[in-house]
């Protein structure tokens, strides 16, 4: 180890002082600090609907624009072809490898053969990025650890003796630097008040009801809580879900169904897809945060109604994001509700990430962006990221939500939320509203590192000339790395110099732009943060990451 | 606006086809006196000649009418080439101003509909709990009431062993694992418990998923693709259906629990299939051990016949079965002694019997590794809390050591109510007589008493209306200490609804009284209702 992690407390810790290190944070950098929403620059919405009547142009939102990144334009065109002849070498090999494979060791590909009148039940043509090119990389994935997921984490060192077909763990134990997990506030944690109310919610109540919602397991406590998002939040009322995919996923089959139209956002998580699709409704998508698009895709369908009989629509969704995870880009939630009122669709919302990690007491992008939450007719969010918990909410109008929790698929056939979980979600949602008098300030405390944490790396790394994704205020931020080869060897240089990290490339993003995506949390010391930036540095000179240099 | 549209277009059309099938009539006349050579001259030559002959003759009997023809001939050129919009463009049609009109015009339905009174009455009915979790309840108007709506058939919830474990782990692990599996969210724990499931129910492979809801959806979608065959029960769970639904598969339903019905729409498949060229599909049988909505056990043994007469591999739900049935309490499989590596895919929970959360799915290794990479609720969602986990596994361990006991006081416990219950002549009880979930109806004579002197708009035995002599039973019930309810679903999503009943869940801590008082209490609301 280069540096001895282990000494570092981190800044959550109740025995470290948070005002020493912010202060001395301050001397360091005094411009960290202040986000203000950015404005808009007018010309950049509504290229697409050349119509003078466009709700974009005449109204005077405040839409923060989307500052183009120093983006894609300025790669090299080199680091471009290489990237794409990279890849076409890669496959070229697979499919020989394959051939041969076929050819000389049938054995091996039995799975995929039809045998015995049975059909394979993988097919061979989808899982030949599996076998050939994901395997290849896969140690930089599903990687093992143990305890808790917080500043820094303890991996299970593992190996593999055939070419990472299987894993076997050694035994060994390293703690590393934690720049992947979604633990934006600090709250995965085993100490501090969280866990205390935890403990003490087990004790006094038990684990687990092993019941549905709507069959016997209403509990005062979920209904509680549920008074404490929405009071969080600042609306009517709110549903806990336990489960922040089945949120979307079996919500939106609840709103909207046959005759109603969904237009969805290009980028959507998987979650919201597979909502969109149990529910029947017809499907369309609009450019990845593109609100004059959206226009467009909404003048066109209004207009032509339901395919086939025209008859008009019956409700529109449109399904938006509030931070993309993989971009690391806030929604222009502003240019989008400033469509509302003309083409009135209704608006869902999922603040996943944002939620607690944006705005200034951490209501997620609508205080971020100031924009009228009251706008948006479904807020969901999940408690999985910020809040150290699991599970989901919804929020919005009271009779929309007394319908999904008659309604909902989870409240009826879904299992209700653990004890211990749901304490966690209460527990971290009273220090984040502030609310409790011998931990005043704490939450707040939380934000505001959070906030001077990722801005400060951000900077730092497009200083050093890499190319970074992502709006200023994102915990999330992605760092191209174009070449295939380069993101298992970015992943491998930072293992070695114990700094976790989260690479992703085709098909979880375009196959052109393979990242790295770092997590930035509010229990990230500054130490961990140079510290990391030293090493990213280094790594990056090694690679050849540095493309605005 | 769109409507005139699309009557202009619709005259547009059939005016084009009535000349089109006018034009050889005006001509057939003539035509038919020049053909007498046809056979003797080349296709071309002849048709050539034909035209220019029909054409003279014609301008010679009648000018005016080649004329005609002639007009005819260029306006279905016209047409024809004008016709090369898209239907689904209709919008460049419409001009800005009929747009924005029709954006005024159109007015959206409200996000949710207003609930029904059916579904307002359920929804008021739902009990608060305000108590730890356990066999007796207190409600939050200070009600004590005993315990049927949980799922803790081996009465592992809510012991003490448990909770300590749980505070240990708490302070290990923290509570969420923020994030996925695949990026730092697979935990130890989380490896030693799908090792643990593996060795319980003998399988080569185990995948966790942190909520039983997802893994039918995650399962599902993952082997089975469009184009694909799935031959299901057509009363298998909401969230089977779910996972059928969006994997987009081609399903063939076959009547609950009726083998013979199966045996007849696999052998229909068989032979459309069998004419088919081309690779053959992947061919799924949906089933579950122990039925959500009916509680009755799937004849495992003749489906294991049946798939491999047809070559149909099984994805086989247990999570009500394991931890309830068999003689180890491994669910059907083993109830059936067949080993589970027989049966291509398993589906189990930890959220019922087991009082942890989450469920799994069980497989040969490959699939289970495939399931690493494209199960949706694998990739796309946070891994298990590492607290409930070890729940689970400590549930499955005692399980694992206490079987006997557990098991025998469980079936005693089944035996004990069910005899009890078979005495009340206003009911019928739905399932099997080894399921400890029981599903409770009136007969037709009580239902009749009940909603005679309940509903005077409408006596018709409809869903809603039995379900609401239930749901009035159930709550009578409720005012008399005894927590049961009556089945709720999400009715107009359901593929199948099942007739309404009010489910019971035996747990094995029940004591006799407790069993005894039920069926008192159940008794006492019928006559009440029905006075
Ligand atoms: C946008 C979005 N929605 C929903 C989810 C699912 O949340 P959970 O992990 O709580 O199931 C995620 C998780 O990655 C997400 O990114």
């Amino acid at each position: 180890m280069k540096t001895s992690l282990h000494s570092k407390t981190s800044l959550l810790t109740p025995e470290s002082s948070t005002e020493a290190i912010s202060s001395k944070m301050k001397d360091v950098n005094p411009e960290v600090g202040s986000l203000q929403p950015r404005k808009r620059k007018g010309n950049t919405v509504s290229k697409a609907t050349q119509n003078e009547k466009s709700v974009l142009e005449s109204s005077n939102a405040q839409a923060p624009t989307k500052e183009k990144h120093k983006g894609l334009e300025s790669v090299p065109i080199f680091t471009l072809i290489t990237t794409y002849l990279s890849y076409l070498i890669l496959i070229l090999f697979a499919h020989i490898r394959d051939r041969m494979g076929k050819l000389f060791y049938p054995g091996q590909y039995a799975l995929l053969r039809e045998s015995d009148g049975y059909a394979p039940l993988i097919s061979d043509f989808e899982s030949l990025w599996i076998r050939r090119l994901y395997t290849r990389i896969s140690d930089a994935f599903n990687r093992p650890i143990t305890g808790v997921a917080g500043g820094h984490v303890t991996l299970l060192e593992r190996t593999s003796k055939d070419h990472n077909k299987t894993f076997e763990l050694t035994g060994k134990k390293t703690e590393v630097l934690n720049l992947a997990s979604y633990n934006y506030l600090g709250f995965a944690q085993n100490t501090g008040y969280c866990a205390d109310q935890v403990e003490l919610s087990i004790k006094n109540l038990g684990l687990s009801h092993c019941a549905s919602r709507a069959q016997g397991a209403q509990t005062k406590m979920i209904l509680e809580t549920e008074k404490l998002i929405s009071e969080y939040l600042d609306v009517e009322d709110s549903i806990l879900i336990s489960m922040g995919y089945a949120t979307n996923s079996s919500v939106i089959p609840l709103l909207v169904d046959k005759g109603c139209l969904i237009i969805s956002d290009e980028l959507n998580h998987s979650s919201l897809v597979s909502g969109s699709r149990l529910s029947g409704a017809t499907i369309t998508v609009f450019k990845h945060n593109d609100p004059s698009d959206l226009e467009r895709v909404l003048r066109r369908y209004i207009s032509e109604g339901q395919p086939r009989t025209h008859r008009p629509w019956r409700k529109i969704l449109v399904v938006i994001e509030g931070l993309y995870s993989m971009e690391g880009e806030i929604g222009d939630l502003a240019g989008i509700v400033a469509l509302k009122d003309k083409y009135k669709f209704y608006i869902f919302l999922d603040e996943a990430h944002s939620i607690g990690a944006m705005g200034k007491h951490g209501r997620g992008v609508c205080e971020f962006l100031g924009v009228d939450h009251k706008k948006v007719d479904m807020l969901m969010g999940t408690f999985t990221k910020s809040f150290g918990a699991v599970g989901g909410y919804i929020a919005g109008k009271k009779d929309l939500i007394d319908y999904l929790r008659l309604k909902s698929y989870s409240s009826v056939y879904g299992e209700v939320m653990p004890i211990p979980v749901m304490e966690q979600v209460a527990s971290s949602l009273r220090l984040i509203m502030d609310i409790v008098p011998e931990h005043k300030g704490e939450g707040p405390k939380r934000i505001k590192q959070l906030e001077e944490n990722s801005s400060y790396f951000m900077r730092k790394l497009r200083e050093m000339g890499f190319l970074i994704l992502g709006d200023q205020g994102s915990p999330v931020v992605p760092l191209l790395l174009f070449n295939p080869g380069k993101i298992p060897a970015f992943s491998h240089e930072c293992l070695k110099r114990n700094i976790a990290v989260v690479v992703v490339s085709y098909p979880a993003t375009p196959i052109i732009t393979g990242r790295v995506r770092f997590c930035i949390s509010a229990s990230h010391t500054r130490e961990d943060l140079d510290y990391a930036l030293e090493q990213i540095d280094e790594i990056g000179d090694l690679l050849g990451l540095k493309l605005l240099k | 606006m769109r409507f005139q549209d699309r009557l202009f277009f619709i005259s547009k059309s059939s005016l084009a086809t009535v000349l089109i099938s006018a034009l050889p009539v005006l001509g057939s006349s003539d035509a038919g006196n020049h053909s007498e050579n046809a056979k003797t001259h080349g296709f071309f030559s002849y048709g050539a000649r034909f035209v220019v002959r029909y054409v003279k003759a014609s301008y010679r009997d009648d000018p005016f009418r080649t004329f005609l023809e002639l007009c005819l001939v260029l306006f279905i050129v016209w047409y024809v080439s004008k016709q090369k919009y898209k239907f689904n463009q209709v919008d460049l049609k419409l001009s800005e101003k009929d747009i924005e009109e029709l954006i005024k015009e159109w007015k959206p339905e409200p996000i949710v509909p207003l609930m029904t009174t059916h579904e307002k009455e359920v929804f008021d009915n739902f009990p608060v709990i305000d108590s730890p979790t356990g066999t007796v309840l207190k409600l939050d108007n200070g009600k004590s009431v005993i315990n049927f709506v949980s799922h803790d058939f081996l009465g592992l919830m809510n012991n003490a062993n448990a909770k300590e474990k749980a505070v240990n782990t708490l302070r290990k692990y923290g509570v969420g694992p923020c994030g996925p599996p695949g990026f730092y969210g697979t935990l130890d724990v989380h490896m030693e418990l799908e090792a643990l499931i593996s060795s319980f129910l003998k399988a080569d492979a185990t995948i966790l998923y942190s909520q039983a809801m997802s893994v039918c959806v995650s399962v599902i979608p993952c082997f089975s693709k469009r184009g694909d065959i799935i031959v299901a029960d057509d009363q298998v769970n909401f969230m089977l259906q779910q996972g059928i639904l969006l994997s987009r598969s081609r399903v063939y339903w076959y009547k609950h629990n009726d083998m013979e019905d199966l045996k007849k729409v696999l052998e229909k498949i068989d032979q459309v299939e069998s004419k088919k060229k081309g690779p053959i599909p992947r061919k799924f049988i949906v089933a579950e051990g122990l039925s959500m909505s009916t509680g009755n056990i799937l004849k495992l043994d003749k489906i294991m016949e049946l798939k491999k007469q047809f070559k149909y591999r099984l994805i086989l739900d247990e999570s009500l079965a394991i931890g309830a049935i068999g003689p180890r309490g491994a669910g059907t499989t083993d109830l059936f002694g067949i080993s589970v590596k027989d049966v291509e895919i398993l589906i189990g929970s930890l959220c019922l019997a087991f009082g942890g959360s989450g469920g799994f799915c069980c497989s040969s290794k490959q699939l289970i590794g495939h399931q690493r990479l494209s199960g949706a609720g694998y990739v796309f969602s946070a891994a298990m809390p590492a607290i409930m986990a070890i729940t689970a596994a400590d549930g499955i361990r005692r399980l694992e050591t206490d079987s006997y006991a557990l098991l025998n006081l469980l079936r005693r416990n089944i035996a004990t109510l069910r005899s009890q219950l078979g005495r009340i002549k206003d009911i019928v009880i739905e399932g099997d007589i080894r399921s400890p979930q029981m599903h409770i109806r009136l007969t037709e004579s009580a239902y009749k008493k009940c909603i005679s002197s309940n509903l005077n708009s409408s006596n018709e035995q409809t869903w809603e209306n039995e379900d609401h002599v239930l749901l009035n039973i159930v709550s009578h019930m409720r005012d008399n200490g005894i927590l049961v309810s009556q089945c709720v679903y999400v009715k107009e999503h359901e593929h199948n609804i099942p007739r309404p009943s009010i489910r019971v869940l035996v747990s094995c801590t029940h004591t006799q009284q407790q069993l005894e008082k039920l069926s008192q209490s159940l008794e006492e609301a019928i006559k009440a209702i029905a006075k």
